[in-house]
């Protein structure tokens, strides 16, 4: 006769309780109910084990459950009877020299069931607490977690009466191919979910093997410091190096740690809480040229507003005006748009030349576009270069994401919090969209990218207009997994998530819940207990879904192994704002520390404000060898000032007094 | 009675049992008798079991009325006991009511001697009170001093007429004087009676019990009152829902519960 489990579960020394059923709660397949001694360290949530005492087939049935609802009661028939036995005297309890017979009822929702056919009632058994082995076949972790194909991430650590055990998920079910990507709900204010997520990208960056390819995260950073210091070491306890151990997580900080902001409006500071002086040898400017951003101009753009003929002027500017040498009759002169501001004189010197009649155009239409059209679009482009100044850069050369270098096993943080709603939607469009390009060619650098955005009922809101920045979402939601996209999603309330975007995260996290939130629908199949236990949960404790869970398990995580966002603010001040000299200097000096004020000071008084930052943007972008060098290669070469010397004076010759004709 | 209620008691002693009709064979009721007996251990104001109560099934009929045979086939795990006799040997009157009658006496005497086989192994094994529901009459539990017994009916009154109004006129937590009760065939007792509650509604009997220990000592005055304030400390929690609540005392009802679980599981 052997015992259900495949697994080599070791006997348990003593039962920790027993099955009941009757006629008016009997058990079925999947629940059962078992009592225990009131000392039991069961509760909701844990996991258990039935070994049941009859054979099935040959096998003696082994059934696996996780405690879901509890109740106790005594041998009572009325609450009055004990009001009488006290004389309604509450403390007289105490006197009693004998305490009532009390049970403690336990309903269990069935895991898993070995041999899995026939599918029976739960039957009479003994109940023992889950040990590791018992927890992987539980939550049929068996399948993938020490098995040469499987990839199997630790997402924390399961603890029941002095019992751990570490759960994993399964990195095909978490990456993709077979379901993909993680939501997290939680209330706000207790870090749980940015620490989870934190926790959970360390985790998947330890565990994922090479064979299932290379991972790179890219997390939008949208409101305060939150993940300006993923590179900086955090403050961990001693339970926190045991959970990381048990895990077999290093317990450092994302050492590859990339972190991109625009620039203020001024173009000098960058536009970021991590401005600190010795933080910004890796916080690179986020900068786009007019393409870049007309790209995406949809993003920014009323849809009720630009019609389908603003469009086309759109369009035919896209391709036919950007970065070209553009010429026209109506024109003054040839222009090459490369900035917003040439943009802008262009429109100017179009509309002054329709208005003038100039070239024989007439005064309503150039090239189909009505003058009015040309004028909206002016309106709306010019809109876009005010609302997202500091993004967009009148250089026209970009500097970006490392599109097609980017590195296995490192995090791109994009600090978006300090920006206007309309400048994130933009920023956020236009690095998915290009991430899903290059994962399209397989050309990125990496097989799977992360997406990490908080928020969630910001960005991909339940109701509310159909936006660009929720469109996207939901393309990620619905066919990432495919090409490795992987959306990391957190939101405070789940319910108010646009339905398939949290439908199609193959994992679920759950931190601390508020009470309102759990009274939606979409909790309904929790039970009252493990609704309860949702809205008490502490830091650091999470309830997991996953598809290979049957029922969801609560873990504890460790503290991230980064500084937290506030500690990294206290520690590392923002930089104030500074002039475009000390700003220059600041950024080039972590490349190359022996420059000095005096020679950015000259080079500003040489080749101006504009020209010296574009210079520096080029040097940020392109980190050559010798800062000094690259940068003075930037300007053409003027020839410096000189005081003019006085002309020579040529003495008016004297006439000769004899001379009649004064020659 | 001087001194608060106060619990002296480490352990309680209680029986039960149950007859149950199985048929008729040739005129003779065959009965299955159930009976048990179990210590209920007092740790920490929790009752658990004192080692392995005592379970025993039998069936009882006038085997010399009625084959053994077929019953043996059918339950050979069971003893048979014949109820053709009395306890001293006469035939009982072939009625089929005189049968029932002589089952009934002998389940009732299994769980009696069942309760006293446990209170044996106490008595011999503890030096820490025990109260046992009913009397201690019982040879060798008579004789210690751990036991105290604790009767709830009241058939007979052990006072003489003159003294009976005293005992009905007992307020909560009044005792009577100390009695020696001499069974013919028994070793003597002391006894008093105990009113537990306030008598509701002019009740005599409500909340009256009798206590009964050992016929040790000379005088035994003090003894009653420090049992009788261990036996008014046991009148909480209470036992209801059982309908003898204002004398059947928690742990007592413990060891019925316990009991009735042990036969539910015999019986599936």
């Amino acid at each position: 006769m052997t015992a259900g489990a495949s697994s080599g579960s070791a006997p348990t020394a003593a039962p920790l309780g027993r099955v009941v059923a009757t006629e008016r709660h009997p058990n079925t397949p999947h629940e059962f109910r078992f009592w225990t001694a009131l000392e039991s360290p069961v509760g909701i949530g844990t996991i258990v084990r039935v070994d049941g005492t009859h054979p099935v087939g040959g096998q003696i049935p082994r059934v696996y459950g996780v405690v879901v609802e509890g109740f106790s009661y005594t041998d009572l028939e009325s609450a009055l009877h004990d009001v009488m036995g006290h004389d309604g005297e509450p403390g007289a309890p105490a006197l009693a020299p004998t305490e009532r017979t009390e049970v403690r009822l336990y309903s269990a929702a069935v895991l898993r069931q070995l041999p899995e056919e026939p599918l029976q009632p739960v039957p009479m058994g003994a109940v023992y607490l889950a040990d590791d082995h018992d927890v992987a076949a539980a939550l049929r972790m068996d399948g993938y977690v020490g098995v040469e194909s499987g990839a199997a991430i630790p997402v924390g650590l399961y603890t029941a009466g002095g019992m751990e055990a570490p759960i994993y998920l399964d990195a095909d079910f978490l990456l993709g191919p077979e379901a993909a990507h993680l939501n997290i709900a939680g209330v706000s204010g207790l870090a749980t979910k940015t620490s989870a997520v934190e926790w959970l990208l360390a985790s998947l960056f330890a565990h994922l093997p090479e064979s299932k390819g290379s991972v790179a995260a890219v997390c939008f950073n949208v409101k305060g410091p939150d993940l300006c210091y993923l590179d900086q070491p955090g403050e961990l306890d001693d339970g926190d190096r045991h959970l990381y151990d048990r895990l077999g997580v290093p317990p450092a900080p994302f050492a590859g740690a990339r972190f991109f902001a625009p620039l203020k409006p001024d173009g000098v500071s960058l536009n970021t809480i991590r401005s600190h002086e010795s933080l910004l040898h890796n916080v690179r400017p986020l900068t786009w040229g007019l393409r870049e951003v007309l790209q995406f101009a949809e993003v920014l753009l009323n849809r009720d507003d630009v019609d389908a003929k603003a469009d086309a002027l759109i369009d035919f500017i896209k391709e036919r005006v950007i970065d070209r040498d553009f010429t026209d009759a109506v024109l003054s002169a040839p222009h090459r748009v490369r900035s917003f501001a040439d943009l802008e004189a262009w429109f100017r010197d179009l509309l002054t030349g329709l208005e003038n009649g100039r070239g024989g155009s007439g005064s309503e239409q150039w090239r189909t576009h009505h003058i009015a059209t040309i004028r909206k679009v002016r309106n709306r482009l010019s809109n876009i270069s005010t609302r997202c100044a500091g993004l967009v850069t009148d250089d026209g050369t970009p500097s970006d994401l490392p599109w097609g270098s980017f590195e296995d096993r490192a995090v791109y943080v994009v600090d978006v919090a300090l920006l206007e709603e309309d400048a994130q939607d933009l920023i956020f469009a236009r690095i998915v969209s290009k991430l899903r390009e290059h994962l399209e060619r397989r050309d990125l650098g990496v097989k799977h990218v992360v997406v990490f955005v908080d928020e969630l009922n910001k960005y991909a809101p339940g109701d509310g207009p159909d936006t660009y920045v929720r469109k996207m979402l939901l393309d990620i939601a619905e066919r990432g997994r495919y090409l490795g996209l992987v959306l990391f999603s957190a939101q405070q309330f789940r319910s108010q998530v646009h339905r398939r975007v949290v439908g199609n995260a193959g994992t679920a996290l759950f931190g601390r819940m508020d009470a309102d939130e759990l009274a939606t629908p979409g909790y309904a199949a929790l039970t009252p207990a493990t609704r309860i236990k949702l809205q008490t949960l502490s830091k650091g404790q999470l309830m997991v879904r996953h598809p290979h869970f049957t029922q969801p398990v609560f873990v504890r995580f460790p503290r991230p192994a980064v500084m937290r966002g506030r500690d990294g603010a206290e520690r590392f001040p923002q930089a104030a704002d500074v002039t475009v000299e000390e700003a220059v200097l600041r950024s080039l000096r972590v490349m190359e520390p022996s420059l000095t004020l005096a020679w950015v000071q000259d080079l500003v008084a040489l080749y101006g404000e504009e020209r010296v930052l574009a210079a520096r943007n080029a040097c940020l972008r392109e980190r050559p060898a010798d800062v000094r060098a690259f940068v003075e290669r930037q300007f053409r070469r003027v020839v410096p000032s000189r005081p003019a010397s006085a002309p020579a004076v040529t003495p008016l010759r004297v006439l000769p007094d004899d001379d009649p004709y004064g020659i | 009675m001087p001194g608060a209620p106060t619990p002296g008691f480490c352990a309680f002693l209680d029986g039960t049992q149950e007859s149950e009709l199985l048929g008729w064979r040739g005129g003779a009721p065959i009965v299955l008798g159930h009976v048990g007996a179990v210590i209920r251990l007092r740790a920490d104001r929790r009752l658990v079991t004192w080692r392995r109560p005592r379970i025993e099934r039998a069936i009882y009929a006038p085997w010399s009325y009625t084959p053994k045979a077929p019953w043996r086939e059918r339950l050979p795990e069971m003893s048979l006991v014949d109820t053709s006799f009395d306890d001293d040997g006469a035939p009982v009157v072939r009625h089929p009511a005189a049968f029932l009658e002589r089952a009934s006496a002998a389940v009732q005497a299994a769980r009696e001697r069942a309760e006293l086989a446990l209170a044996r192994e106490w008595c011999t094994a503890e030096s820490r009170p025990l109260l046992v529901d009913g009397s201690i009459s019982m040879e060798a539990v008579a004789h210690s001093t751990v036991a105290v017994g604790l009767i709830k009916s009241h058939r007979t009154l052990y006072v003489n007429a003159d003294a009976v109004p005293v005992v009905f006129a007992l307020r909560a937590g009044e005792r009577t004087s100390v009695i020696r009760i001499t069974p013919r065939a028994r070793p003597s007792v002391l006894s008093w009676y105990l009113r537990m509650r306030e008598p509701a509604g002019g009740d005599p009997l409500w909340g009256l019990v009798r206590v009964e220990v050992s016929d040790e000592g000379r005088d035994p005055g003090p003894r009653a009152d420090t049992v009788s304030r261990w036996v008014l400390a046991e009148a909480r929690p209470l036992s209801l829902p059982d309908p003898r609540w204002d004398t059947l005392v928690y742990p007592v009802r413990s060891c019925e519960e316990l009991l009735r679980g042990l036969r539910s599981h015999a019986t599936h």
